[in-house]
């Protein structure tokens, strides 16, 4: 037995020198994390992997609390059962006290009113966009545990109205998909346009995988719209726009995030999105955004395009450090408490790669706060988990995605204030 | 040491509250014979009626009502009973895969009705329910247990429901009608009426599963009524044994747990590379466990056991000495 033990932790000795170099003298601990995320679809690996990503960089740096860090991954399948089952197995099992997870809403809700709150587990979630989240926060229910990174969708909604405004379109025509994101986003923009006089001819919900959506967009041409806004995911957003130009539709068209794909670009044809816009909450102004990119393009040999990358790194890289701040052996309810203390606005920045990480522990250390500049942006959450957050628009191009224009938090914060 | 026996009582109840929703179907298929391929539409109205009755009001949605829970739950099993009530009137007539295809058909439409109408909270679900007992148990693992033994009841309930039932006089006449409807209808029995009894039966006691279900997660969205959870409950029956409630039983603790422990096993001893195509592997595993299953032991772990009336077993019984 001891003879087992000794090899065992010359094996892990070897295994730490192996890969971390010189700082893995201190290193014996093992803390896991839990990370239940759908990664049985195709978008939902590399979230997976770009979290994984993160945890890689937190343990390069030494780990967090002066423990390696692992991460347990599991499979959601996208169904509520599963996942939620998969987090139970994770807080009981492997006891872990920070969660990541889920994508989908309808998993992440069921998994944090009967698990994470119960277990009083910290949930941090990188995609999650249901306005529910914020009304179960303000209810008290959620006991400070949950957070995300995913900007509810009343910003993008709003960039969306204010694009076209400024374009001068007079009336628009709204689709959405047919989810909890989709008709967050579709209702908000709808209210949104009609605050700025613009008038909402047709607001259509889109199912996903029909085999044609001539019907919805029939619909739609029937009022004639000056533009269309889309809040659709690339499959269903290239059939509707195919269908809609074929058919006669303007090419004046306004879209949330999740169209900012190279695959819907090329799929479309880019003679078609001359007269194209998009929204995204990301704001790669820092340096440590742009860090981001190119490290995650020098890791996974493509830039970050998909939907919810630069949200599930910042989910991981933010989680973590609060994990560092509040010790080793922590709660979840200590963690989430820390998290304030990582993106105080008035603390001193860090940047969101190795160098930023190792200097966050370092402040941290000292009983400072500091002020993560992430890959989505200078993060900051409310009283209720939610992130605010700068936004863009962008346009195809023929080197590939663009970015058009930049509005700071205050300017959208500000817009948004103006709307209601 | 607690965690592990938390999630083990975790994990029985959710099995025991899908074992409840395979015996309902086990009543409709394994001795009605009827092939129903909408379970999820019963267990949902189940699952959205108890929410619905029992749950604080929200903004913009119909219900909040904040019944006692018992009530609340005797309330989502009538509803189920009355969307049953209603198929089964249009469809009842209709054999083997037509009625399945209606209704997976009615399981389809359920689904897209829950996701478009708002009051009934959209794609974004119903929340907010209170569950009963909460402040007195509060809301760690004595609740889990407590929990556990009260859908551990129902089951045991349910189970000992069907065994009278089906060993009764009307047992018989449900697996008469199964195996030749002509042959009861010559003998004054009325199939349809009894088919009709029978399909009613079995989605009440689905629906009683799904208002266990949204009961525990206090949270339903339309995402908890995709077709899969219809395929799960199917497979579940298949494997245990179709027309034998312990295979009903056996079948659902075996299934869930093959999908759970493979989920499990794969994220502890898969390399790292595999980790993310851990959900591929999973699907393919219990996808073997069903063909194999189906190829070797086709009549299930517990098959059928055959018993004509307690009458001719005395008899024969009697012969014999």
């Amino acid at each position: 037995m001891n003879g087992l033990k000794t090899s065992a932790l010359a094996l892990g000795l070897a295994a730490g020198f192996a890969s971390f170099g010189t700082d893995a003298a201190a290193q014996v601990c093992t803390t896991k994390i839990g990370a239940v995320l759908p990664t049985s679809v195709d978008w939902g690996k590399p979230i997976a992997a770009t979290a994984q990503y993160a945890v890689d960089i937190a343990n390069e740096t030494g780990g967090v609390a002066g423990c390696q860090i692992e991460m347990v991954l599991r499979d959601t399948q996208v169904d509520p059962k599963v996942g939620v089952d998969a987090a139970k197995a994770l807080v009981d099992l492997d006891g872990v006290q920070l969660l990541l997870g889920a994508v989908s809403s309808g998993v992440s809700m069921p998994i944090l009113t009967s698990v994470t709150v119960p277990a009083g587990v910290m949930q941090m979630s990188c995609c999650s966009s249901s306005t529910a989240f914020t009304r179960l926060a303000e209810e008290g229910k959620t006991n400070g545990l949950f957070y995300r990174t995913f900007a509810t969708s009343g910003v993008q909604a709003a960039v969306g109205a204010m694009v076209a405004r400024d374009a001068g379109y007079e009336s628009v025509a709204v689709f959405y998909k047919n989810d909890d994101w989709g008709q967050d986003i579709g209702g908000l923009v709808a209210d949104d346009l009609k605050a700025l006089g613009i008038d909402v001819t047709a607001s259509i919900a889109i199912n996903d995988a029909q085999a044609s959506y001539r019907a919805e967009v029939t619909e739609a041409l029937k009022g004639n719209p000056d533009a269309i806004y889309m809040a659709l995911y690339p499959k269903e957003g290239t059939q509707v726009v195919r269908e809609w130009i074929s058919l006669g539709g303007t090419q004046n068209m306004i879209a949330a995030n999740a169209l900012k794909s190279d695959e819907f670009k090329e799929n479309v044809g880019m003679q078609f999105l001359g007269n194209f816009t998009g929204t995204d909450t990301a704001s790669p102004r820092t340096d440590s955004a742009d860090a981001f990119v190119e490290a995650y393009t020098a890791r996974f040999d493509g830039p970050p395009n998909g939907p919810g990358l630069a949200n599930s790194y910042d989910a991981t890289m933010i989680a973590l450090m609060a994990m560092h701040a509040a010790g080793k052996d922590a709660t979840g309810a200590d963690i989430a408490a820390k998290v304030a203390s990582i993106t105080d606005p008035n603390g001193t920045p860090v940047t969101a790669d190795t160098a930023g990480f190792a200097k966050a522990k370092e402040l941290l250390d000292g009983g400072g706060t500091v002020s993560y500049q992430g890959a989505t942006g200078n993060v900051q959450f409310d009283k209720n988990g939610d992130v605010s957050a700068p936004a863009v628009t962008w346009v195809f191009s023929e080197g590939g995605i663009e970015e058009q224009k930049y509005l700071t938090l205050t300017e959208v914060n500000d817009f948004m204030a103006s709307l209601n | 040491m607690i965690g592990i026996i938390s999630y083990l009582v975790f994990f029985a109840t959710v099995a025991s509250i899908l074992s409840i929703a395979v015996l309902g179907l086990n009543l409709q298929w394994g001795n009605t014979g009827l092939f129903n391929g909408g379970v999820v539409a019963f267990f949902g109205a189940g699952a959205y009626g108890t929410l619905i009755l029992g749950g604080t009001p929200q903004a913009g949605q119909l219900g909040g009502f904040g019944l006692p829970y018992l009530l609340a739950l005797l309330g989502g099993m009538t509803c189920a009973g009355l969307v049953a009530w209603i198929v089964g009137l249009l469809t009842i007539r209709l054999r083997h895969d037509y009625l399945a295809i209606a209704t997976f058909g009615v399981a389809v439409a359920f689904e897209t009705v829950m996701r478009n109408t708002d009051a009934l909270g959209g794609a974004q679900g119903i929340r907010g329910f209170e569950r009963p007992l909460r402040e007195t148990l509060g809301n760690g693992f004595t609740y889990n247990l407590a929990f556990f033994v009260f859908v551990l009841i129902l089951l045991i309930a349910t189970y000992l429901f069907l065994e009278r039932l089906i060993q009764s006089p009307f047992g018989r006449l449900l697996r008469a009608i199964r195996e030749d409807e002509t042959a009861a209808q010559s003998l004054g029995k009325s199939p349809s009426r009894v088919r009709l009894t029978s399909f009613v039966a079995g989605s009440v006691i689905m629906g009683l599963a799904g208002g266990l279900y949204a009961t525990f997660y206090a949270f339903i969205s339309p995402q908890d009524v995709l077709p899969i959870l219809t395929f799960q409950i199917w497979a579940m029956l298949i494997v245990g044994g179709a027309g034998n409630n312990k295979g009903a039983v056996m079948g659902t603790f075996l299934i869930w747990a093959a999908w759970t422990a493979s989920g499990w096993a794969l994220s502890r001893f898969a390399p790292l590379e595999v980790q993310l195509y851990t959900g591929s592997i999973q699907f393919v595993l219990i996808g073997f466990v069903i063909v194999g299953m189906l190829l070797w032991r086709p009549q299930g772990l517990f098959p059928e056991k055959l018993v004509v009336s307690q009458s001719a077993k005395n008899k024969s019984r009697l012969s014999n000495t």
